[in-house]
């Protein structure tokens, strides 16, 4: 956890044909690399390559010193936030954000107790009770990055996060996001096709 | 919305109505007057699921202005509760199939009413009487036996049993059916019970100790244990037909002579009866039917469809019924009396003894 | 109002003037024999047994089959629908040819076939629901550091609760009130059930009170059932959007998939094959001649098999479009919370067809209400049959239905009736198409009430195979054979065209 630089080596993406030339990139401690690009133009791909869910064409995925092509996705430690918060609706608020540390063997108390400090960080102690249907949107965003975090990563993917929401919530989240972020030092990759949003969160940018 | 619905099933009950032979005719007059030649009246009979008898019994039927309309429900035992069930009020006009053990317990809760059909004159000797005060007709009988493979006895060098007394010796090579699912069983356990009478426990748990297989219906006993359908069991419960069927329905005319062979000294009689239901609509066309069912061409007809025996006594038997099912004399048989009160207990006391 | 009436007509009325008729002073007697609650507590653990069977094996089939595409696909579901159809007195039948003396007659046996049969519950009902689940919640799951098992114990079961509650209620009902099965695989005493009392006491002892209290029994244990399911059952947000199947990846989805559908393939095959080698081998070895020999006259002693196929899918057109169209109106009226009517129609569940039969015949028989020569009344008797299994199928997919559709067509000026058909129409449309064919393939292998309700002139398939059955003889069982082959091609190109049409409608 210490050592995390991402890196990519050659990574062609893509299917049955590339959809990028290849890339060389990486993202190390601090940084919030934002990938800015069209919808369908393979950012999204690109992070699934990058967590283990789609196998590169051809190219390596370094983290530190180890190589991740065939480690399964669930031991690559890296942490994914998709367009929708995709909370696990049979569990509470807590054990959703404690899910990853109930995954490793941890006691449920401990669970909850890390969980419970993660909500208070994101500002929603308050709506503890709730079930997940009951948040509004932004508010699932929040339990979804927490949740993420909860586990530790070693390096954070965010799919156009919150792209359902209205711009002005959009943009608030995202700003709190990126203060919680890069206080927490994780080395995050951002996708979005907005241009303002790479301005605002960006420490460098990607494009292709 | 509403009037697709309602046209569309409109349109399929239509379709399923067509899909069966439409009704012919009127339903007929209530009263016994008789109709004139050119009328059809319409005759309904209910009968179990085994009934067969070739075209020309409804042809001929119709020539005499009966157009009768077969309905077959379920078994002989749920023939008959559906009788019991709608005693007074019956479904149809005549009954056919129901058999001596059930027939007394039918007659007293008045599911059918008298009549004596002019060709209960021709009926074997021993069938005149048997009508239960008239209200029932016999119409043909048959016999439950021990059926025996023949081929593989001789394969074995054995010598198969041929008495009830050596069965249990050959118990682990036998399969009986369980008399609270199946008709033949019951007449299996009623022949024990004649032959043993109070003794009869005993005989079974022989039996059982010996290895006797039980199985629940007669199709999984005959298709499935026995030695010539695949199974161990070269023994099994069956008809005293069986044998002659075999050759009857065998796949080509060559088979001449059939593997099996029934145990005459284990046959239990059964005997199947029609009646007209109390309470019928059209009484002067049931009685032609009944008529009918006695008459020797329907006899005659009755036992390459039904692989029972005609009780008209100037009935001619098909060949291959004189050749390899020899009318058995002397099979077993209970007064009707007792079958109807004793039948729980013996169920209930055959179901301790073999554990079931 | 349409559906209730129907269902108090047929359904209702019979049952209640037969129980009126066989009820007895004695019958409360009969209730509380020990003997009865015996067979209750035997019923309920063979049914436990056989439903956890039928997970274990219909959710790996489940998953394959509902979230992954590949060749074969449809006619793998079509085809592991098929032992639900055939008739019991077919899959005993095949079961004992299987397995012959190695596994004998009991518990074992019976679970195994109960778990056959059912496979198909569990596979479509779970399987619906397993279409409807977000893939990339699991995925999540994973990246937040959870093994695959972690996964499918932790997010994957638990999402799937409500469908595996629900086939785990229907198989276990089905389960408890079987019939063909325990009778020709049980013992007669650890696989005892109530329906088996039934018949006993009904067509053996003519013992009315005890069969009213056997029947009573059982419809009391299969409310039970649903009361409980009902309650376990949450409450959760309606699912968005039935998803696209995935196109199989990776080398290893591959073989796993693969893997699953071989072995699935071959259980379903294994007792039809038994049967369809009796169809063409005789005493002299392998023939065509019994297949020939359907349309020879000679068979007309029988009846003949091929009007008895016309006959049958006949029936199945009839049953189809009154199950569909009565089972599309009880799934409206449950999703407007009518919830009465949808109780009415899961009646025959609890109640045997042949019981059922038997209230209809006798209550149609005579006077004002005299349908027996109609010929409607076993398409009304198996569509009554069918309809609980219409309903279980289409509920689920109209509740996930956005109902914001039908306001938006208001708001566009559309009179009702016109916006609720815009708005649930299709999807309506494609699951009454689904379980329409459900129906018809019920229909096929029904047998219970056809032997109840049948001209002997004029029997169904089922009912002709059942004839064959208890007549020695070769021909006659290699004839049963061959109709019983008929039957399942004939069920699965039903299936497989009805899957077909309806998984074009699904709506994204």
């Amino acid at each position: 956890m210490t050592e995390s630089i991402l890196r990519a080596r050659d990574l062609v993406i893509g299917y049955e044909t590339p959809l990028t030339q290849a890339l060389n990139f990486h993202v190390g401690p601090g940084e919030i690399l934002v990938v800015l690009g069209e919808s369908g133009c393979g950012k999204s791909t690109l992070l699934s390559t990058l967590s283990g869910i789609t196998q590169p064409i051809s190219g390596e995925i370094l983290l530190g010193e180890k190589c991740l092509s065939g480690v399964p996705i669930h031991r690559r430690d890296i942490g994914l936030v998709f367009q929708d918060p995709l909370l696990f609706p049979h569990l509470s608020l807590l054990d959703n954000i404690g899910y990853s540390l109930r995954a490793r063997g941890k006691t449920k108390k401990e669970a909850r107790e890390r969980a419970a400090e993660l909500l208070e960080w994101v500002g929603l102690s308050d709506v503890t009770g709730n079930k997940t249907w009951e948040l509004s949107g932004g508010q699932a965003g929040r339990v979804a990055l927490a949740r993420a975090i909860a586990a530790n990563p070693a390096v954070l993917l965010l799919d156009e996060p919150y792209s359902a929401l209205d711009k002005t919530t959009r943009l608030r989240l995202l700003t709190d996001v990126k203060d919680l972020i890069t206080g927490a030092g994780i080395p995050t990759i951002h996708v979005t096709h907005d241009s303002g949003e790479a301005e605002l969160l960006a420490t460098r940018t990607l494009t292709w | 919305m509403f009037r697709f619905i309602a046209v569309t099933m409109c349109g399929a009950l239509a379709l399923t109505a067509c899909s069966s032979t439409p009704e012919t005719g009127s339903s007929a007059a209530t009263g016994s007057n008789a109709s004139t030649s050119n009328e059809v009246e319409t005759v309904r009979m209910i009968t179990h699921e085994s009934f067969v008898l070739s075209p020309s019994f409804v042809e001929d039927l119709r020539a005499q202005g009966v157009d009768l309309q077969i309905t077959s429900t379920g078994d002989a035992g749920t023939l008959t509760a559906s009788a019991i069930l709608s005693a007074g009020q019956p479904t149809a006009d005549v009954l056919f199939g129901i058999d001596n053990t059930l027939a007394l317990r039918a007659t007293e809760e008045g599911v059918f009413q008298t009549y004596e059909s002019p060709e209960l004159a021709n009926v074997l000797p021993e069938f005149a009487d048997d009508t239960q005060g008239g209200r029932l007709t016999p119409i043909d009988f048959g016999d439950v036996c021990i059926n025996i493979d023949d081929t593989w006895f001789a394969q074995q060098g054995l010598t198969a049993p041929t008495t009830l007394d050596e069965l249990p010796e050959f118990a682990n090579r036998l399969v009986v059916e369980d008399p609270a699912t199946s008709s033949p069983g019951l007449a299996f356990l009623l022949a024990t019970v004649a032959r043993f009478g109070t003794d009869w426990p005993s005989y079974w748990e022989a039996l059982r100790d010996g290895g006797v297989a039980v199985a629940g219906s007669w199709t999984d006993a005959y298709y499935s244990q026995f030695t010539p359908s695949g199974g161990d069991r070269p023994l099994v419960v069956s008809y005293a037909t069986s044998p002659a069927a075999e050759i009857v329905f065998a796949e080509d005319s060559s088979v001449s002579t059939p593997s099996t062979s029934v145990m005459t000294d284990s046959c239990f009689r059964q005997v199947e009866y029609a009646g007209i239901l109390n309470g019928a609509e059209n009484l002067d066309g049931a009685q032609k039917v009944i008529d009918a069912l006695l008459s020797r061409s329907v006899q005659e007809d009755i036992p390459l469809n039904m692989f029972v025996y005609p009780v008209r006594a100037d009935a001619i038997l098909p060949s291959v019924f004189t050749e390899f099912t020899p009318i058995i004399t002397g099979s077993a048989s209970l007064p009707a009396e007792q079958v109807k009160d004793q039948l729980a207990s013996l169920l209930s006391t055959w179901g301790a003894v073999m554990n079931r | 109002m349409f559906p209730a009436v129907v269902l108090t007509v047929f359904l209702v009325y019979p049952l209640i003037r037969l129980a009126s008729i066989a009820v007895s002073s004695q019958t409360l007697t009969a209730l509380s024999s020990s003997t009865l609650w015996k067979v209750v507590l035997l019923a309920s653990g063979q049914a436990a047994l056989s439903v956890v069977l039928s997970l274990a094996i219909g959710i790996p089939i489940a998953r394959v089959l509902f979230n992954y595409q590949f060749p074969g696909r449809g006619f793998m579901l079509a085809l592991v629908t098929v032992p639900f159809v055939l008739p019991t007195v077919v899959v005993a039948l095949g079961f004992r040819s299987l397995f012959g003396s190695s596994i004998s007659n009991g518990l074992l046996l019976v679970v195994l076939a109960h778990a056959y049969i059912n496979i198909a519950v569990v596979v479509r009902l779970v399987g619906a629901q397993w279409a409807t689940l977000d893939r990339r919640m699991e995925l999540t799951a994973a990246t937040l550091g959870a093994t695959p098992f972690h996964v499918f114990r932790t997010v994957t079961l638990p999402a799937l609760r409500n469908s595996i509650v629900v086939a785990a209620s229907v198989v276990f009902i089905f389960s408890f009130s079987s019939l063909g099965i325990v009778v020709v695989l049980g013992d007669g005493s650890t696989t005892r059930t109530l329906e088996q009392v039934l018949l006993r006491s009904t067509s053996v002892l003519l013992d009315f009170p005890t069969a009213l209290a056997a029947a009573t029994l059982q419809l009391l244990v299969v409310s039970l059932v649903f009361i409980v399911s009902a309650r376990i059952n949450r409450r959760e947000p309606r699912a968005k959007v039935t998803l696209e199947r995935e196109k199989i990846g990776t080398h290893k989805t591959a073989v796993a998939v693969g893997a699953t559908v071989l072995i699935g393939a071959a259980l379903v095959l294994a007792p039809i094959a038994s049967i369809l080698w009796a169809s063409v081998t005789s005493a002299n070895g392998l023939t065509t001649g019994w297949w020939a020999g359907l349309w020879s006259t000679e068979n007309a002693r029988i009846g003949s098999p091929v009007g008895a196929l016309g006959r049958s899918l006949a029936l199945a057109l009839g049953t189809s479009v009154i199950a569909a169209i009565l089972g599309g109106a009880i799934a409206i009226a449950v999703m407007s919370k009518r919830g009465i009517v949808a109780t009415l129609a899961l009646i025959p569940l609890g109640v045997s067809a042949v019981t059922l039969g038997l209230g209809i015949l006798l209550a149609f028989s005579r006077g004002p209400l005299d349908l027996r020569g109609t010929g409607v009344l076993i398409p009304i008797t198996h569509a009554l049959i069918a309809v609980p299994i219409v309903v279980a199928v289409a509920t689920p997919s109209l509740r996930n239905v956005d109902p914001r559709r039908y306001f938006v067509a208001l708001s566009l000026g559309a009179a009702p009736m016109r916006a609720w058909w815009s708005a649930f129409g299709t999807v309506f449309g494609g699951v009454m198409l689904a379980a329409g064919g459900l129906a018809a393939a019920v229909s096929l292998g029904e047998f219970g009430a056809a032997s109840l309700l049948s001209r002997t002139d004029s029997p169904t398939v089922p009912v002709q195979i059942e004839r064959l059955l208890s007549k020695p003889g070769e021909s006659s069982f290699a004839t049963a054979a061959v109709l019983s082959v008929i039957l399942v091609i004939l069920t699965m190109t039903l299936l497989a065209v009805v899957d077909r049409i309806s998984m074009r409608k699904v709506p994204t």
